[in-house]
């Protein structure tokens, strides 16, 4: 089998149906899973009892631009924190995860010389749902 | 009609420049006048820093060379740090200024220059 060489580029998100492809630099799932650890008289046993997923963002600013993302986002943290955003990942053609995200504030400013940018941390309700 | 780089990023950034004392090239002449103001690639001159594959989306860095006739130290520092600061004032938004970097003598043709280089960066999307 060739080696398969996938890259950031590959990726593409959608978070309520707002395209990030413009101001984002990094996205990442991350899933985590917690791990009981059980000594029995056969030896250690091993249940996963809860799994969280994050789902984390590094994106240029665009305060102010016409179609803000970080205006959207910052909308939708101060009227609906508590509500999950359809959100859909794109690793590379043919592997999408879909799942919910609760909003997370957008920082805003930066350094004199630099672009801004801000880095969002979303949690991520359940588990994705994997379309391989 | 294509939105090439020299279009959209180069020829906006030198028309910016319209008001500062120099002549103002987009690209490089062969025979620059002094003083002049020109923007160049500088390296690495394009980076794919955003995700996605459905439009070409890069960085690009450049580097805006000032220049001033070098025939007395003083005033061509003088006159150099003048067209500098001039430059600086006219960068449009959308562009973020790196240092400047030390003026440096440069043979131009027959004559020497005084050059000092701005580096700026600012991002180009493809759309046709």
């Amino acid at each position: 089998m060739a080696t398969t060489v996938i890259t950031g580029r590959d990726v593409t998100f959608t978070i309520g149906g707002n395209n990030f492809d413009a101001q984002a630099t990094s996205a990442t799932l991350i899933g985590e899973m917690t791990r009981e650890t059980y000594q029995t008289l056969d030896g250690k046993a091993f249940k996963v009892t809860d799994n969280n997923f994050t789902f984390n963002v590094e994106m240029l600013a665009d305060w102010g631009a016409t179609g803000s993302l970080c205006e959207i986002l910052w909308s939708v943290s101060e009227s609906s924190p508590d509500t999950g955003i359809n959100t859909v990942f794109t690793a590379a053609s043919g592997a999408v995860f879909s799942f919910q995200v609760l909003p997370s504030w957008p920082s805003a400013g930066g350094t004199a010389p630099d672009a801004q940018t801000v880095s969002l941390s979303f949690q991520v309700i359940g588990v994705p749902t994997e379309a391989f | 009609m294509p939105n090439t780089i020299l279009d959209t990023v180069r020829t906006p950034l030198a028309t910016a420049f319209a008001s500062v004392a120099g002549n103002v090239y987009a690209y490089v002449p062969e025979t620059p006048m002094v003083p002049f103001v020109v923007t160049v690639p500088d390296s690495p001159y394009l980076e794919l820093e955003t995700i996605g594959k459905s439009q070409i989306r890069t960085k690009i860095n450049l580097v805006i060379s000032v220049a001033v006739a070098y025939n007395s130290n003083p005033a061509s520092l003088d006159n150099l740090e003048q067209l500098v600061i001039s430059v600086l004032k006219v960068i449009p938004a959308g562009y973020a200024i790196g240092a400047v970097e030390k003026p440096t003598v440069t043979q131009v043709g027959p004559s020497n220059v005084l050059v000092a280089d701005i580096r700026v960066s600012t991002y180009y999307t493809q759309t046709n």
